[in-house]
Parts: structure tokens; sequence; C-alpha cells
């Protein structure tokens, strides 16, 4: 009982002890906001990383894609052990290519820009099953059924675009149809035909009603490409402009399935792509995949096979990489068509989010390390103070282990005050971090969440409680331990010297 | 009742031996308030915490009801401080952040568990105002020691030392930061205890005034007993 009295006596009387307190909320709030940051940052990434590929990629290098069908390829796969467990298909083709647009310049005059991109080819129904195809498209996400058609918006401004393109042309020479005189052969010195026989006039080519040419093939590009961020230097603020609207053509050329010609053909922009992701957003062009397969000459054949996974199966990451991507694997040549899951795809890139995160948690660890010898060094002042309370304590008959325990109990104490604050404040801020963030802004002038490098609104945030709780766990053994060594020392000592101490 | 046999205790600093107890032997009766007086350095301090087991001897034997108690260890020396004797020290050693009821409760504390203080703290409660009553202190119980005077304080302590009904009370110096009256008063008040409950008393002073009003008086020099006699209150 004198323990449990004496600790909390202490925890609430020795002022000097709250330093300790502090340094440990310090620790863990930091310690949880970053954490909180990073992994909202994290989870953000890997889900726009899965939202664009789906769960199994099977993929070839060849220029004129796999041998067979996609039709024989999902049956194949159906008819496989890795069958039931696959939700949806979607075949693509996707390949490099050079994007060309032209935009006016401030003289007025259009000057072409070029891009590399990566032109995908897909079925938009299909691919949006695979995928969050569909959630990132800026106008169609709401439509059930997306598509590469054009809306009667864009079909304006095709036209518009049309009839502006032609009056930049220099003006072409009227072509009459000059109807052919009467023919005069001179093969033989005979005429061929008798005299006095006319020969009729060629009936000049009939006259069609000029009407508008046929729409062109749709495209969606990604948000980036056709969309221009900057600073404003007067304001600081980020600015968008848009460079390529819906209805705007784009020439795109690409490699034939050959792989040796060039190919290209004029598209239309009906949509953006918005995912995000800065890589994806300025280099993903879509197009439908029919469109591609006849602009590269194809035969139906496609150079990549995205699978959606059943949802149990989708999550377990053991089975699918050691059972089903083998299983599917083995039914294709391995040194035409590679599988791989999405997270072996850019196994890289998720690689070093976690090694990243790893080392940032183990640098602020530190700090809670500093607290650590906070405690030991204002537990060392304490125990020293009360040498002649430790003293009496023993002289009334409390025994070394008690003594022991009321100083590493002290410690236990401490650190949990700390925990319990750290971990208030710290969600605090993760709550409000947006706020706190604007009003900092506000205050230094300075942008902290620069959103012209980012493309999220908010800062992502992603409280995980079970690293909330290794964070307490830790910090409070770190008191715990480095209350030891002085509690060890006011357990050890001699009752008549403590008496005598001055 | 307790017997101190040939003691000898040295203390070493560096290369320097001081030899504190050099073959003492003492006798001390039940019931009996003994003080023992002599000059600074004779070694009664000493002695004194031989005979509560707060120090061990060299050699020698300290035995109470002819057990051996200078060799005891953990729980058991414990146990035996916190129920059969009870300390008092020159400079009081009450704890500062507590309460004066609270820390003539802390032998209570410190003997009973969480749930053992939660099923008796009534009673113990009872026996230390009680206590605080009977030193003159029922109206201080609530108060820090720094509110309370060096009499008031030293009376407090002398309620701790008795919270447990100690059968040797040992007391170092009780009245050396007092002034006359007020450490006759607390003489008195040993005394009056002695009487009343025959609790036996082993006293260190180096005030005769104060040791003629004990049963009998025992002086120390060259660290041994060389002179005793018998009070006659």
């Amino acid at each position: 009982m004198y323990k449990l009295l004496l600790c909390t006596t202490y925890l609430r009387t020795r002022y000097l002890a709250f330093v300790c307190i502090v340094s440990v909320m310090l620790g863990v709030c930091t310690l949880i906001v970053v954490n909180s940051v990073m992994s909202g940052f994290s989870n953000k990434l890997k889900d726009r990383l899965h939202g664009i590929l789906a769960d199994v990629l099977i993929e070839t290098e060849r220029a004129d894609g796999f041998d067979e069908t996609p039709a024989e390829m999902e049956a194949v796969i159906r008819a496989s052990k890795a069958g039931p467990h696959v939700e949806a298909v979607s075949p693509t083709v996707e390949v490099f290519a050079l994007l060309q647009f032209h935009v006016m310049d401030r003289s007025g005059k259009r000057v072409p820009i070029t891009k590399h991109v990566r032109l995908i080819g897909v079925d938009p129904a299909k691919h949006s099953k695979v995928g969050r195809f569909k959630e990132y498209l800026v106008r169609q996400h709401a439509d059930p059924a997306p598509s590469f058609d054009l809306t009667p918006e864009a079909k304006q401004r095709f036209e518009r675009n049309r009839q502006f393109s032609e009056w930049d042309q220099p003006p072409k020479p009227n072509k009459v149809a000059q109807a052919p005189g009467p023919r005069s052969v001179e093969l033989f010195k005979e005429p061929i035909i008798p005299a006095g026989l006319e020969i009729p006039v060629a009936i000049p080519p009939p006259v069609l009603p000029q009407g508008p040419p046929p729409p062109l093939p749709g495209a969606i590009l990604g948000y980036s490409i056709a969309h221009y961020r900057y600073k404003d230097p007067e304001t600081g603020e980020s600015k968008e402009v848009e460079i390529l609207r819906p209805g705007d053509d784009i020439l795109l050329a690409t490699v034939g399935a050959d792989g040796a010609s060039v190919k290209y053909k004029t598209f239309a922009v009906t949509d953006y792509f918005k995912s995000e992701m800065s890589e994806y957003d300025g280099g993903f062009v879509y197009v439908s995949l029919d469109e591609l397969q006849q602009m590269r000459g194809m035969d139906g054949r496609v150079n990549c096979l995205q699978l959606k996974l059943k949802g149990d199966v989708a999550n377990d990451n053991q089975y699918v990489h050691e059972t089903l991507i083998p299983e599917v694997q083995g039914k294709f040549d391995p040194t035409s068509a590679r599988v791989a899951s999405w997270q072996q795809h850019q196994g890289p890139l998720l690689a070093a989010i976690d090694i990243e995160r790893g080392i940032l948690n183990l640098l602020l660890f530190m700090i809670v390390g500093v607290a650590g010898f906070s405690v030991l060094a204002i537990f060392t002042m304490i125990v020293s103070e009360k040498f002649r309370d430790i003293g009496v304590l023993k002289s009334l008959g409390a025994s070394d282990r008690g003594i022991l325990s009321i100083f590493v109990t002290y410690g236990f104490l401490l650190g949990l005050v700390g925990c319990i604050l750290g971990t208030g404040a710290g969600l605090l801020i993760t709550e409000y971090i947006n706020e706190i963030e604007a009003f900092l802004a506000r205050i230094t002038g300075q942008q902290i969440f620069d959103r012209s490098v980012y493309y999220f609104d908010k800062i992502p945030t992603n409280v995980d409680p079970m690293s909330i709780l290794f964070i307490n766990a830790g910090a409070v053994l770190t008191c715990v331990l480095f209350s030891v060594l002085p509690a060890l020392r006011a357990a050890r000592l001699h009752p008549v010297r403590a008496l005598r101490f001055e | 009742m307790l017997v101190a046999k040939n003691l000898t205790k040295h203390y070493r600093r560096h290369a320097d031996v001081v030899k504190v107890l050099q073959g003492l032997t003492l006798t001390v009766e039940s019931g009996e308030f003994l003080s023992i007086v002599g000059a600074s350095g004779s070694g009664k301090s000493t002695l004194l915490h031989l005979m509560g087991t707060l120090d061990a001897p060299d050699s020698g034997q300290i035995l109470l009801d002819g057990r051996r108690i200078d060799n005891m260890r953990g729980k058991q020396r414990d146990l035996l401080r916190n129920k059969t004797f009870g300390f008092i020290f020159q400079f009081y050693h009450l704890l500062p952040e507590l309460s004066t009821l609270d820390n003539v409760l802390m032998p209570a504390f410190i003997q009973q568990s969480v749930w053992g203080w939660w099923q008796t703290r009534r009673e113990w409660r009872r026996r230390a105002e009680e206590l605080l009553t009977r030193v003159g202190l029922g109206h201080r119980m609530k108060h820090k020691p720094r509110e309370l005077s060096g009499g008031e304080m030293q009376r407090a302590a002398v309620a701790r030392a008795l919270l447990n009904r100690p059968r040797v009370l040992f007391a170092d110096e009780p009245t050396g930061n007092l002034d006359v009256d007020t450490g006759a008063d607390i003489v008195r008040l040993l005394r009056d205890l002695n009487e009343d409950s025959g609790v036996t008393i082993v006293m260190v002073t180096h005030n005769l005034e104060i040791a003629a009003l004990t049963d009998r008086v025992v002086r120390m020099a060259g660290g041994r007993v060389v002179e005793e006699c018998f009070s006659e209150v």
C-alpha cells in the first residue's frame, strides 16, 4: 500500500517530474502525428497504385502481343485452379507512344507540343471491373458505362477547331471539273469511229453535299497532360490552366505490331484521367482497345491481361504470391508471358515507402530515448533528495524490493501520464492537421504542404490503432527501463547512511 | 529480553579504521526505560542501530528473547523492524509530502497490501487518531510536517513509532533538536508510555538531566559500557 501511496504522492507533488512527462508527451505526440501522416500518404499511394493496376497482371514484351487471343487466355485461366478466384478480366494493349498537340502561344501562333506517353488501349466496361478506372475519370466517374464517345459540347468544340484550322490554311485553288473534250486518237491513220458519229462528253462526277467529316476516335488523357499547374508569382497561390479540352485533337504515334513501322492517328480528347499520382496523370493516355489494335495491326491480340481477384483471396498476399501466381504462370510460356501481382509490379516503389517509414520511425523514437535519459537524470536527483526518507522507510520495515518498486512504478506512472497526454495531443493534431497547416502557412507566409507538388487537396492521414499501441508501449517501457538504475541505487541504500545523509 | 553480547563494530574510510564498539555487552530488561549516555563518538548511536537491526555488527551477537537477530536478513528483518521495534530519530524524519496522520500510519501502509489496507483501514485510522490525541496532536492530523513545530513533529514521530504496538522503542537523541522544555515534555511522554503500556525503551542521549528521568543509565566510553546506574525516579 505504501508503494502506491508514495508513487501517486510523488506524481502529484514532484514538479520536476513534469519535465519527464513533457518529454514523453512530445515524443509520443510527434511519433503519432508523423506515423499517421506517413501512413496516410503510404496508404493513399498504395491505394492509387492498386486502383490503377488490377490484382494480377499478365504481360508480354512482344510488339505483336500474345499468340493467344484474350478470350483463349481467359478460358485457360478460368479452367485452371486459379479460375474460381478470378472475378473479372480486362485485356489491354500498352505501348510507348508520342503525343503531339498544338497550343496557342502569346503571339497567337499555334505551336506543337510533343510528349512521350504510355498509350493504353482498353475496353472501358471491362477495365472498370478490374480497377478504379471509372472512378478516376473526371467527367464519367458517375456514368454506369464510360466510353470514348464525345459529348455534344466536345463535338461542337471539335467542329469549331476544325473550322479554325481550315481558316488558318492558305486558300486552295478551286478545282473546276473539266469536262473532257472529244478524244482524238492518233494511233491509226484512219479514224476508228465512223465519220458523223459524235462521241458523247464524259459525265462529270456528281457534286456531293459538303458535310462534316466523321468524328475522330476518342482519347482519355492523364489530367496533368491536359492541365498545367503553376504558382502565381504575385499571390503565391497554386493555379491551373487547361491546355487541352474535350473536343481538341491530338496526334498519337507509336510502333506497329511488326516492331518496325511507325503508326499514327489523330484522336479527339473526350475526358481526363485523374488518379492523383503524378506519374500516371502526366503520362497515361487511354484509347479504345479496338482502335489501338487496328492502328497497330494487331489482329485482335493484346499484350497485357489484367485480372481482378475475389475479395477474400485478393487480401491474402501469401496465397496470391505463393499459389495463385505460380498456378497462372504455369499455364503460359514464361519467356513470353510474365505473371506478377500489382505489388511485384510496383515493388521498388512500395519497398522504398516502407523503408523510409521504418527509418523515420527509428529516428523519431530517439525523441523518446531522450525522454528516457531525462527520466534517468531526474530520478537520480529525486533519489538523492529522498535518501533520508528511504532510510526512514527501511527503519519502519520497508523491504529493498519495495523501495525499488516505488521508483520503478513512479517511472511507469510518469511514462503512462506522458503517453496519455501525448496520444491525446497527437490525435488532436492529426485530426486538425489541415487547419493547423493553413494557420501556420498564414502566420509564416510559407506553404508547408505545397499542393502544386502533391495532387492531394488535403494532407492524408491514417490513424492505425496498433501503431499507437506500439508507440505507447515503447515509451512506457523506455521510462521504466531508465528508472531501474536510480531505483536500484535507492533499494541498496544502507538505512543508517541514508538517515545520516546531509 | 534484549541482549547485546561482545559487540564490535568499526568503520573504514580509505586507510583509516575507526573502532566504534570494542566488545560491548549490554542487557535490556523487558519494560525497562534505559538511557545510554556518553561523549560524542562513544558509539551510542551505533549501538542503537545494531540493536535495532539497522546495521550489522562485525562480531558478537544480539539476542531478542534468546533468538539471534543480528544476522537476520530480508523479510524476517523487515518484519522485526515493522512490528517489534519502533524508532524515534533526532531529526524526526517525517515524510514531507504526507499529512501527520499518514505519517503515523506509515508502518501500517508498509505492513498491509492494498486489499488488506482497504479491509482494515478504519481500525488503523482509529488507532492512529488515538495515538495522535494521546500525544497532543489531535487537532493537527491533516497538517503537513512543515506546518508543525519541532516538538510537534517529534510527538508525531513518537505516535508513528507506537502504531504497531512495538515491544521495544529505540530513541536516538529524541530531544537533541529541541529546546529544554520541549525536550523534557517528550521524555515525560515516553515515560508515561513506558509506565502505561510497558513498552521497553532504549534512549540514546547526551543530556544527563534527561537521562535522569529514565530507569537506568548506562555510560559508554571507548566503545564499551563503563558505568551504569539506576535512577531514583
